[in-house]
């Protein structure tokens, strides 16, 4: 099977693909990847954030070594390494893996304005609005979702400024003594940050979309390292704010930490912070739906425009299903937990898997 | 049953000459008369609001009755007028004399005919810019006529590159539209893309360019223009020289630019006549005064309705003190002032000027003042909406100011609905909007996505001339280079 062939007019310059990686990856993950971090690696989590995000820069470099050779995506990549059935399966896990990581942020999002600004909110409304928005920018195509990427980065980016105020009322001797904590430990937070980190697994799909795909590669891991860099400064700001046995009961510590922010003419910043959090989210719901679409388009003869409907129906129902924190929670953790497993180990074992097939096909 | 395809309007129905004109002669101002001479004779016909009689007295017919007509052929050597053309042609004698020529015929039966073209060209004399008038500059503005606008242009630029090409648009009105283009500099697929779409028009008629620009468009339902219109030669020229195109169109004052951007909606002529320094803080005040137009309303009812702890406490004495009194939930009592400013403004445009003016004061002042101590509306609310009017009117573009007020209502109704999460939900619309927009197929919201960031030289802001050296990049011109900079090579030193 080739690869998908795009039309140089819907193609995105390679730069975009900073933001198409760093977009993805902010998203509800941050308001609250402190607590897990912290349950187990203690005042050493910004290095388990900081671990996790640079041992990911190498599964990224991977990424492009096993793109760059198939020239494809994704789906023509499992259909050429595992054959049509197991390849197709495989390649349906991975769409399924995508919608989930849509049903999780849009719930969490919706569950994180429930408790903080409106208990109310109907949720299938809401729901039913943003995902129209959704439809509304995957309707233009992946132009329209690469530049609402673009501005889901460009424009929320002044809520960085807000972590400045915490700064005044930290304690920073509470990072000492650093590597108090074992390996096993620092593991067990490296996984509780990854959800955070994941979502660039979408470079698979819309790949193809970028015009001289090899020139992104340093814009892939620049937008990642931004990524990294960002989660460290608030995991190192919100070890200095918390107490531990306190950051163990706040569930979303950025959005705690916000709220001691006080300029003459606002207070109680979170509540910007998290309405602007939705010019975040969107772009997080925009590439991981239209990279199941784009997947299941590419399986099947259906048009994306067709599938794109029933995914968004799916996502509405089934992350409105999802009624209690436990559940949501576990949710997460699952998500999570896949996300972990698809990056540290099925991506290294494509790549390996794709080396040897070539040199035994030779 | 097909008796009214038959019935069209076209000048076939006619068999031959005479009948034409026998149907000519049902008007009033279609005059026809045999000019007898010793030993010849011919008829002329001519509609007389067409044609200008005194030159047709003066210049043609004397020339005519001087030695007698044998045949057709003598008139285009006698007569020295350029384009006298001889035709048997029905349907372009028809056209040519509904466009101001004079018919001439040997005899009452023949049907071969000389036209001679002596139109009389009444139009309004070269006017100062209203809309978009500047202190310094230029004063001359575009008039209805497309010949007076067409010598405007080409007198600022006076080069065999700058291509005018024709095209008749409209059924009934006939209407010439005139692409303007630079050749060798405009993007041939932006030029062509132009013509195309000009050509594929099939209305019946052209009122006014605004027409033709709601016709050309890229996408016809969206509230932006994506199309600039302007009244200002110099301004066209000027866009010629990047490497756009212009459109012009008989009977209105108003040339189109294309492919434009958003930002250039938000830039002034104007600023290309002062320094950059004070050109690039004009148009950052513009971009604030838009943004705050269309959020400042919205945020008030959100922040009122929903989210009271935003605002610190000193501040909401003032807030809670200027409302208690209002028994209007926020989204009514911001509805109720959009609307009345909305009505003032509408009936300030549909009346004279000096009465507007009135209207404006009574409305202004006794309105707000009345409503304010009638309990109605919160003063703050009333200042942030005259405000947000007030910013709304700073836009260069007439038609964008527009745009930018409707764009309030549905930022209210969500920040009724949802508050904050509101406006952010249709600020994320709007966004996405502007990012499927298109101007002649060129994406609208360049150079900020996709960032181009040579093009910003002249965008949020201006950079000095010696900078605007290549044209923009969105453009694709054939030629980027507008001229090679100058470098300086003495660099200024303390001591010299």
């Amino acid at each position: 099977m080739a690869g998908p062939e795009v039309k140089d007019q819907y193609k995105v310059s390679p730069f975009l693909v900073f933001y198409l990686v760093h977009s993805v990856q902010v998203g509800v993950g941050v308001m609250g990847f402190q607590r897990i971090s912290t349950k187990y690696a203690g005042n050493d989590a910004w290095i388990s954030v900081l671990a996790a995000g640079l041992s990911l820069n190498l599964i990224i470099f991977l990424i492009y070594k096993i793109m760059l050779k198939e020239k494809g995506d994704l789906i023509s990549l499992h259909h050429n390494l595992f054959g049509k059935w197991i390849g197709g399966l495989l390649s349906l896990i991975v769409i399924a893996y995508f919608i989930a990581m849509g049903i999780t942020v849009l719930r969490t999002y919706i569950e994180v304005v429930q408790v903080w600004m409106f208990p109310d909110l109907n949720k299938w409304i809401f729901g039913t609005v943003f995902l129209l928005l959704v439809y509304y920018c995957l309707s233009g195509g992946f132009r329209v979702v690469a530049g609402i990427s673009f501005f889901g980065v460009v424009i929320p980016f002044y809520l960085i400024l807000a972590m400045i105020f915490p700064l005044f009322y930290g304690h920073f001797r509470d990072l000492l003594p650093i590597f108090n904590h074992s390996l096993m430990e620092m593991y067990e937070g490296v996984k509780g940050a990854s959800l955070s980190y994941l979502g660039f697994t979408t470079l698979f799909m819309y790949l193809p979309f970028i015009k001289e795909p090899e020139k992104s590669h340093r814009w892939a891991q620049g937008g990642h390292l931004l990524t990294v860099f960002i989660y460290t400064i608030v995991m190192i700001t919100t070890i200095a704010f918390f107490s531990p046995e306190q950051l163990q009961k706040t569930v979303w510590a950025t959005l705690t930490t916000w709220k001691i922010a006080e300029m003459p003419f606002v207070q109680r910043f979170e509540y910007i912070g998290i309405a602007s959090w939705a010019l975040v989210i969107l772009p997080n719901l925009c590439i991981t739906i239209w990279a199941a679409g784009r997947g299941i388009r590419r399986l099947s003869r259906v048009s994306q425009q067709s599938v794109t409907i029933p995914i968004l129906v799916l996502i509405l129902i089934s992350s409105s299903l999802f009624a209690r924190r436990e559940s949501i929670d576990l949710l997460n953790q699952y998500t999570s937990k896949v996300g972990f497993y698809f990056v540290y180990i099925y991506v290294p074992f494509v790549f390996v898997f794709q080396y040897i097939k070539s040199k035994v096909g030779r | 049953m097909f008796r009214w395809l038959k019935k069209s309007r076209s000048p076939e129905k006619f068999k031959n000459l005479p009948e034409l004109i026998r149907n000519l002669q049902d008007s009033g101002d279609f005059l026809h008369y045999e000019s007898k001479q010793q030993d010849s004779s011919f008829f002329i016909y001519y509609f007389k609001t067409l044609v200008h009689e005194t030159e047709l007295n003066d210049h043609i017919l004397p020339y005519l009755v001087e030695k007698p007509l044998k045949t057709l052929e003598d008139i285009p050597e006698r007569v020295p007028i350029p384009g006298v053309i001889l035709s048997s042609d029905l349907k372009e004698i028809c056209e040519k004399v509904m466009r101001g020529y004079v018919i001439i015929r040997l005899n009452a039966n023949a049907t071969e005919c000389a036209l001679i073209p002596s139109q009389v060209k009444k139009a309004r004399a070269v006017t100062q810019p209203e809309v978009e008038f500047t202190v310094v500059g230029s004063k001359e503005a575009f008039v209805e006529s497309l010949d007076t606008n067409l010598h405007l242009i080409r007198k600022r630029l006076p080069v065999h590159e700058l291509k005018a090409y024709e095209v008749t648009v409209g059924k009934l009105t006939n209407t010439k539209v005139v692409v303007l283009y630079l050749d060798g500099i405009a993007n041939e697929e932006n030029v062509n893309t132009v013509k195309q779409r000009l050509e594929d028009i099939n209305v019946d008629q052209i009122v006014d360019n605004s027409v033709i620009m709601q016709l050309i468009t890229d996408n016809k339902n969206s509230p932006f223009p994506q199309l600039i219109d302007t009244e200002r030669p110099d301004r066209a020229t000027s866009v010629l020289c990047e490497g756009k195109i212009v459109v012009l169109s008989d009977g209105s004052p108003q040339a189109l630019i294309g492919p434009t951007t958003l930002v250039e909606f938000f830039s002034a002529f104007e600023d290309y006549f002062v320094n950059w320094i004070v050109a690039s803080s004009a148009r950052l005040i513009r971009i604030f005064a838009i943004l705050f137009s269309i959020l400042v309303t919205p945020v008030y009812v959100a922040t009122l309705t929903y989210h009271y702890e935003l605002i610190p406490k000193d501040l909401l004495g003032t807030l809670v003190s200027s409302r208690q009194r209002i028994p209007l939930p926020p989204i009514l009592e911001a509805i109720f002032l959009e609307l009345s400013i909305e009505l003032l403004r509408e009936a300030g445009a549909r009346l004279p000027t000096k009465v507007g003016q009135t209207i404006g004061i009574v409305g202004g002042i006794v309105i707000g003042t009345a409503s304010v101590e009638a309990g109605l509306t919160s003063n703050v609310l009333l200042i942030i909406v005259a405000l947000s009017a007030l910013a709304s009117f700073t836009t260069p573009v007439y038609r964008m100011s527009n745009t930018i007020r409707l764009t309030r209502f549905p930022f209210l109704l969500f920040a009724h609905l949802w508050g904050l999460l509101g406006v952010t939900i249709c600020f994320c619309f709007l966004i996405a909007h502007l990012l499927k927009l298109k101007s002649l197929g060129r994406p609208f919201l360049e150079p900020i996505y996709p960032l181009r960031v040579q093009d910003l030289k002249d965008a949020i802001i201006r950079l000095p001339l010696k900078f605007q050296n290549k044209r923009p990049v969105h453009l694709q011109s054939e030629d980027t280079v507008r001229f090679k900079p100058v470098t300086e090579k003495d660099k200024n030193d303390f001591h010299e």
